[in-house]
C-alpha cells in the first residue's frame, strides 16, 4: 500500500550507535524480513520506522511522504511484538478496538470491523475472554488482530514468533505469509531466526551492529553472502572458514589452506593479484561439502582438503559430521545412510561453485572487493 | 477432611508469634482497660471493676463538649483530605517520574522521599518556623517583604482564620510526609508494565492522557487501593507530628488535634491521666478503622482484581 524508505538513518543513544547510515527501500506490499543478531539494531530500525524515536539523522519516507517528523500515529503503521503486548486489563474485543476508539470511531462501525478481523485471524470465539485466559499463539492473533484492524499501510513484526513452539511457529509463519499476500500490505519482519527470514521473505536485509551487511532476495543472501558475517550469520550450521595464505604458482595465486592447496578460478586470480592479498579467509557451507573415503581424482577441480572425525550428530535426515582439519573444526552435513565413526580419516571435497574467498582485512567476499576496487578507481 | 498444620502453618508460626505478643495481647488488654476507670495509671485501685461509662461519656462529650467536637470534626477533615493529597498527589508525582528523563528522576525522588527520611522533630521544627505567628515567621516575612500583609499573622491560632488554616497546616505538613509513600509503590508498579504496551498504545494513537487513563492506570489499580488503605490506617492513628504543632503552638489546641492525638493526651498528659477514656476512644478509633477498611477495600471492588490463580493449590 506504500513503499518505505530510509535515506542514511541514524540513530544514537548517548555513545551508542545503534542504528548506522542506513539507506534502504521496502517495497510496496512485499514482505522484508530484517535479519541481524541481538543487539544490532532490529528493533531501533523499526521503531525509527514506526515513529516511537525520532533519527539523529537522516529522513524517513512512506512513498512521497516526508515522515521523519511526524508522530506514531500520523504513520498508520501496526506494530506486532515478541511479548504481545497485550493491554491484561482489557478483554480481547476491546484490546482489539483500542486504535479504533483511540480514533473515535463510531461503535457500529468498530464492532463490524472487530468482527472482521477477528474472523480473519479465526478468534471470534475468544472475543470475551482476557489475554492472561490464552495460549501463546492465540494471544499472537489477537495482536495481530489488533495491528491489522486500523488497516495499516505498513505492518511492523518485531519477532512475533519467538515465543511460540517450533511446530506453531512452522504453522503461523505460512498462515502470515498468506495473510500479508492477499491484504497487500507492506511488511517489515524482524527476527534473528535466519531459517524463518529464508523461508517468509520476499527480500532479506541482514543487519549488524547497526549496519546494512547485505540486501537481497534469500537465494542470493545465501548464495552468494557479500562478506564473512553474513556467510557465517546465515546457514545452519553456518559456513565453515579457514584462515589461507596466498603463494605463487608459476606466476599463478594459490592459496594454501588446511595443508592442501587451492587454486582459485581466474576472476578471483585477478582480484588477489589487484588487490594484492597475501591472506584470504576461505569458506564454504556444510551442506556443500562431500565426505569421501579417498582422495578426490585428478580431474577434480575444487577445495579438497583431509580431515579426522571427531563427533557424528545424527538428526534423522541427515548427519552432521564434524572433523578436524590441520587443527581446525570443519562441519559437513552427510546423508542419513554416511555415518562414519570418530576418528574416521576422510577427505572433504568442496566444488569450486562452492569456494568463498574473503578478504581478511575487510572481510568481504572478493567479488565485493572487486567492487569496491572498481568504484574507488572511478575518477568522480 | 481434617485440617493439618501444613508447611505453611509451619512457617507462619514465628510471624503470627508475634502478632499474638506485640499486637493481639495489647489489642485485648487496651479493650479491657477500656471498661475500667483506669485513672491515673493506678492499677491497684481501679483495675477489677467493669462498666461503659468510659463509653457513655465520650457519647456525652461528643454531644456536650464544644472542644471535643472540634476534635472529631479535625480529624474527618485532616484524615479525607490527607488521604486524597497523599493518594492523588502520589499517583500524580509517580506518574510524572513515569514520563521524565532518567537523570532528573533520582533528585526528584530523593527530594520528594527528604520528608519522610528527616526526623519527626527537625522536619516539624522547619514547619514550626514557616508557620512561626512573629515577624521572623519564615511565612510571614515573605508576605510581608511581598507587601501582602503588614501585620504578622498567627496562621494556626487566629480565631478569624480557623478551623480552615489549622487543618490546612496540618494537611500540608503531613502531606508531604505522605505523598512519597504512593509516588514509590506507584512508580515501581507503573515500571513493571512493559514498555512495548505504552510502545503499542502510542502507535495506535494515544495521547499521554490517554495512555494514562486507558492503559497505566488500571494496571496499578491494585496498587491504589494498596496505599489508600493503608495511608487511611496510618493517617487514622498519627500523631507524632501533630503533636508536636499543637505543643509549640503552631496550631489551635482543638481545631489542630485529631482524635489519635486526644488518646494520647488523655492518657500520657501530665496532671490527671484518664487511661480508660483513652482506651475507650482508641478501641472506637480501631473500629472505625477497621470498618473505613472494609468500606474501602469493599469500594474499589477488591474481589474482582483478585486474579484466579495459576494453578491449583492445596
Ligand atoms: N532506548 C535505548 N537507550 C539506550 N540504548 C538503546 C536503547 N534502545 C536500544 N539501545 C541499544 O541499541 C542497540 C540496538 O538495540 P536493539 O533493541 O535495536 O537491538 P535488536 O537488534 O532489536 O536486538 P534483539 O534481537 O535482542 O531484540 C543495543 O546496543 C541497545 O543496547
Ligand atoms: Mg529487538
Amino acid at each position: 500500500m506504500v513503499e518505505v524508505r530510509l535515506e542514511r538513518v541514524s540513530k544514537r543513544f548517548g555513545r551508542v550507535v545503534a542504528v548506522n547510515e542506513v539507506s534502504l527501500v521496502f517495497e510496496d506490499g512485499r514482505f522484508t524480513v530484517l535479519l541481524g543478531p541481538s543487539g544490532s539494531g532490529k528493533s531501533t530500525l523499526l521503531y525509527l520506522i514506526a515513529g516511537i524515536y525520532k533519527p539523529t539523522s537522516g529522513r524517513i519516507f512512506f512513498g512521497d511522504r516526508d515522515v521523519t517528523e511526524l508522530p506514531p500515529k500520523e504513520r498508520n503503521v501496526g506494530l506486532v511484538f515478541q511479548n504481545y503486548a497485550l493491554y491484561p486489563h482489557m478483554t480481547v474485543y476491546d484490546n482489539i478496538a483500542f486504535p479504533l476508539r483511540l480514533r473515535g470511531v463510531p461503535e457500529p462501525e468498530i464492532d463490524s470491523r472487530v468482527q472482521e478481523v477477528a474472523k480473519l485471524l479465526r478468534i471470534e470465539e475468544l472475543l470475551d475472554r482476557y489475554p492472561g485466559q490464552l495460549s501463546g499463539g492465540q494471544q499472537q492473533r489477537v495482536a495481530l488482530a489488533r495491528a491489522l484492524v486500523k488497516r495499516p499501510a505498513v505492518l511492523l513484526l518485531d519477532e512475533p514468533l519467538s515465543n511460540l513452539d517450533a511446530l506453531l511457529r512452522l504453522s503461523i509463519r505460512a498462515e502470515l505469509r498468506k495473510l500479508q499476500q492477499s491484504l497487500g500490505i507492506t511488511a517489515i519482519h524482524v527476527t534473528h531466526d535466519q531459517a524463518e527470514a529464508m523461508s517468509m521473505a520476499d527480500k532479506i536485509v541482514v543487519i549488524d551492529r547497526g549496519r546494512v551487511q547485505q540486501v537481497g532476495p534469500p537465494e542470493e543472501v545465501y548464495e552468494r553472502p557479500r562478506n564473512l558475517f553474513v556467510a557465517t550469520f546465515i546457514g545452519s550450521p553456518p559456513s565453515n572458514t579457514l584462515p589461507g595464505s596466498v603463494e605463487s604458482d608459476g606466476g599463478y595465486p594459490v592459496v594454501r589452506v588446511a595443508g592442501s592447496t587451492y587454486r582459485p578460478g581466474e576472476e578471483e586470480a585477478r582480484v588477489v593479484e589487484e588487490a594484492g592479498l597475501d591472506r584470504v579467509v576461505v569458506a564454504f557451507r556444510p551442506e556443500h561439502a562431500r565426505l569421501l573415503e579417498a582422495p578426490p581424482d585428478e580431474g577434480f577441480d575444487g577445495l579438497s582438503l583431509e580431515g579426522e572425525v571427531y563427533l557424528v550428530e545424527p538428526l534423522g535426515k541427515e548427519n552432521i559430521v564434524t572433523l578436524t582439519v590441520a587443527g581446525l573444526p570443519v562441519k559437513t552435513v552427510t546423508p542419513p545412510e554416511q555415518r562414519p565413526g570418530p576418528g574416521e580419516k576422510l577427505y572433504i571435497a568442496v566444488p569450486r561453485p562452492r569456494v568463498m574467498l574473503f578478504d581478511p582485512d575487510t572481510g568481504l567476499n572478493l567479488w565485493s572487493l572487486a567492487e569496491q576496487l572498481a568504484a574507488a578507481r572511478r575518477p568522480d | 477432611m481434617r485440617p493439618r498444620l501444613g508447611p505453611a502453618g509451619f512457617f507462619l508460626i514465628p510471624a503470627l508469634a508475634l502478632i499474638l505478643v506485640f499486637y493481639v495481647a495489647p489489642l485485648i488488654l487496651s479493650v479491657y482497660i477500656s471498661f475500667t476507670p483506669l485513672k491515673n495509671w493506678n492499677l491497684d485501685r481501679y483495675l477489677g471493676e467493669t462498666s461503659l461509662d468510659n463509653y457513655r461519656a465520650l457519647y456525652s462529650l461528643m454531644r456536650f463538649d464544644p472542644d471535643f467536637q472540634k476534635v472529631l470534626k479535625t480529624t474527618v477533615v485532616f484524615t479525607t483530605v490527607t488521604l486524597a493529597v497523599n493518594v492523588l498527589g502520589g499517583l500524580g508525582l509517580a506518574l510524572a517520574l513515569y514520563f521524565m528523563d532518567e537523570r532528573l528522576s533520582l533528585p526528584y525522588r530523593v527530594l520528594w522521599l527528604l520528608p519522610r527520611m528527616t526526623p519527626v522533630a527537625v522536619y516539624s521544627l522547619l514547619w514550626y518556623y514557616f508557620f512561626l505567628g512573629s515577624p521572623e515567621g519564615t511565612l510571614n516575612s515573605i508576605l510581608m517583604r511581598l507587601g501582602v500583609i503588614d501585620e504578622p499573622v498567627q496562621w494556626g491560632t487566629d480565631p478569624r482564620l480557623l478551623p480552615e488554616m489549622a487543618w490546612a497546616i496540618l494537611v500540608i505538613v503531613n502531606g508531604f510526609v505522605g505523598v512519597s509513600f504512593g509516588m514509590i509503590v506507584f512508580y515501581s508498579a507503573l515500571h513493571n508494565i512493559p514498555r512495548e504496551q505504552v510502545i503499542a498504545a502510542r502507535v495506535d494513537g494515544a495521547s499521554t492522557l490517554q495512555l494514562m487513563r486507558y492503559v497505566l492506570i488500571p494496571q496499578i489499580r491494585w496498587h491504589i487501593v494498596y496505599v489508600t488503605v493503608w495511608q487511611l490506617l496510618s493517617l487514622l492513628t498519627t500523631f507524632a507530628h501533630i503533636f508536636l504543632l499543637v505543643e509549640w503552638g503552631v496550631v489551635d489546641r482543638y481545631w489542630g488535634q485529631n482524635l489519635a492525638l486526644y488518646v494520647f493526651l488523655k492518657a500520657f498528659s501530665g496532671g490527671e491521666s484518664y487511661q480508660g477514656l483513652a482506651a475507650a476512644a482508641a478501641t472506637i478509633l480501631v473500629v472505625i478503622g477497621v470498618v473505613l477498611g472494609f468500606i474501602a477495600l469493599r469500594v474499589m471492588r477488591f474481589r474482582e482484581m483478585m486474579v484466579e490463580p495459576k494453578g491449583e493449590l492445596g
